[in-house]
């Protein structure tokens, strides 16, 4: 078993120095403030159970949990993670979640798919389920659950139509978001648990306004996407 | 140069623009407007065991034609067209499930089946993320599917409960959330309705019974 950590963006040390950059925004307006975005910081853990490496003609399904209540993971991040490992990948190629639930209707439905790689032995015991995924060629599952979310809103902007019927806005918001996700791997071929990657992400976005408003926003949820999916690619592709 | 920098300042301050207000319009524009849904999706055909049984399948109208509308206060009206799609979802799963499964013109054309099967719609209900302070769309699908000898005696009635949900987060603020989401929503329970069809129907005694006497 072995931990890793990684941290990507700015330290939290640059983050605390919020309110400066808060009030430099706002004298900042022009254009390099479109350019500009709130500071991130992440954190990727990893946890390895089972050695794993990946053939030539083996894919792997990124796969959202659907059948909770709340918390549903974003399907814009479960493409997001998938399609980063394919284009930075060499060698893990990448089946698309609904492609796979549809070759493997209906065993991957919110009600019908495994929660444990016990009930994942059950479903590909049977016959039909076992050639279809030997036929489509997936060795392993990377189930994902978290999500992005938004916290500690602040500020007030007021927007109003002036003469002339010019729309013009005034005033400060910012807000932090929050993304937690975690990654479970499971072996089809050897039916085990192989291992975890969370990745965990946080920043504050800002959108200071003198008749213009100008949004400069964390990228969270990317930064969370790309910390994940480097370290699932290094996780799937390494033999140790 | 000083042209250059200008109209780049321009197309700034217009995205600028765009940035701020549009959401605002946005909101105005799909805020109370309700959504107008037509269903339409494909169920895959279902990896599951044949039984050796052949049925006659008869479809009524109102299945065919079924259309939800209802009015929710503060948020619209709503009309979700499910009809002419449950068809192709039934037939997808009675043609995985059984050896054979013949369409029925009408119920007594049932020469040669071991059973008739009539799917009937009972009732559809639907939730979108306003009402119930959830990230949520979700609808709701009750069928019964009514199982009858060759002679036209009724032998079983199955309730067949269907949910489906949709995270409101994954639509953009440019995108009609109500309508994308409701779609969403109905598309997944249909898909739902499926895979409970293929998976309980089988265990139903009457069905089971047609499987162990061939």
């Amino acid at each position: 078993m072995r931990d890793l950590y990684l941290r990507v963006g700015p330290s939290r040390a640059a983050c605390a120095r919020a309110p400066l950059l808060k009030a430099l925004l706002i004298g900042a307006i022009g254009l390099s403030a479109m350019l500009l975005s709130g500071c991130v910081t992440a954190t990727v853990q990893q946890v390895r159970e089972a050695h794993t490496g990946i053939g030539e003609d083996d894919r792997v399904v990124v796969l959202g949990r659907r059948h909770k209540s709340r918390n549903e993971t974003e399907t814009d991040f479960i493409h997001c993670v998938s399609d980063q490992i394919t284009k930075k990948s060499d060698g893990v190629k990448v089946m698309t979640e609904n492609e796979f639930v549809d070759s493997v209707f209906p065993w991957f439905e919110p009600l019908t798919a495994p929660l444990d790689v016990d009930d994942l032995t059950n479903v590909i015991s049977r016959p039909l389920v076992a050639e279809r995924i030997d036929e489509i060629g997936v060795r392993y599952l990377v189930w994902i659950e978290g999500d992005t979310v938004r916290s500690s809103e602040a500020g007030r902007l007021t927007c109003n139509i002036i003469s002339g019927a010019i729309p013009a806005c005034i005033g400060f918001l910012s807000w932090d978001s929050d993304s937690n996700y975690e990654a479970s791997i499971w072996d089809v071929k050897s039916g085990i648990h192989a291992g975890r990657v969370s990745a965990e992400a946080s920043g504050t976005s800002f959108v200071p306004a003198v008749v213009v408003p100008i949004p400069i926003i964390a990228q969270v949820r990317q930064s969370a996407c790309t910390g994940l999916s480097d370290q699932l690619r290094e996780f799937l592709a390494s033999e140790s | 140069m000083m042209t250059r920098s200008t109209n780049a300042l321009t197309r700034t301050v217009t995205q600028g623009v765009r940035l701020g207000l549009v959401p605002i319009a946005m909101a105005f524009l799909f805020g109370c407007t309700g959504a107008n849904v037509v269903v339409e999706t494909v169920v895959p055909s279902p990896l599951v065991d044949r039984l050796p049984v052949r049925v006659g399948v008869f479809f009524d109208e109102s299945l065919k034609g079924y259309v939800h509308e209802e009015t929710l206060e503060d948020h619209g009206n709503f009309r979700i067209e499910l009809g002419s799609v449950q068809v192709p979802v039934f037939e997808r799963v009675f043609d995985a499930l059984f050896e054979e499964a013949v369409a029925l013109s009408t119920m007594e054309a049932g020469d040669g089946v071991e059973a008739i099967i009539v799917p009937v719609f009972e009732e559809l209900q639907f939730a979108i993320p306003a009402q119930t302070r959830s990230q949520f769309f979700e609808v709701w699908i009750k069928y019964r599917i009514d199982v009858y000898d060759p002679g036209g005696e009724l032998l079983a009635q199955w309730p067949l409960p269907a949910y489906g949900k949709s995270n409101e987060r994954n639509f953009g603020f440019m995108e009609d959330s109500k309508g994308s989401g409701l779609t969403e929503a109905s598309v997944r329970a249909l898909r739902d309705a499926a895979a409970r069809l293929s998976f309980y129907f089988p265990r139903v005694p009457e069905i089971a019974d047609l499987v162990e006497e061939a």
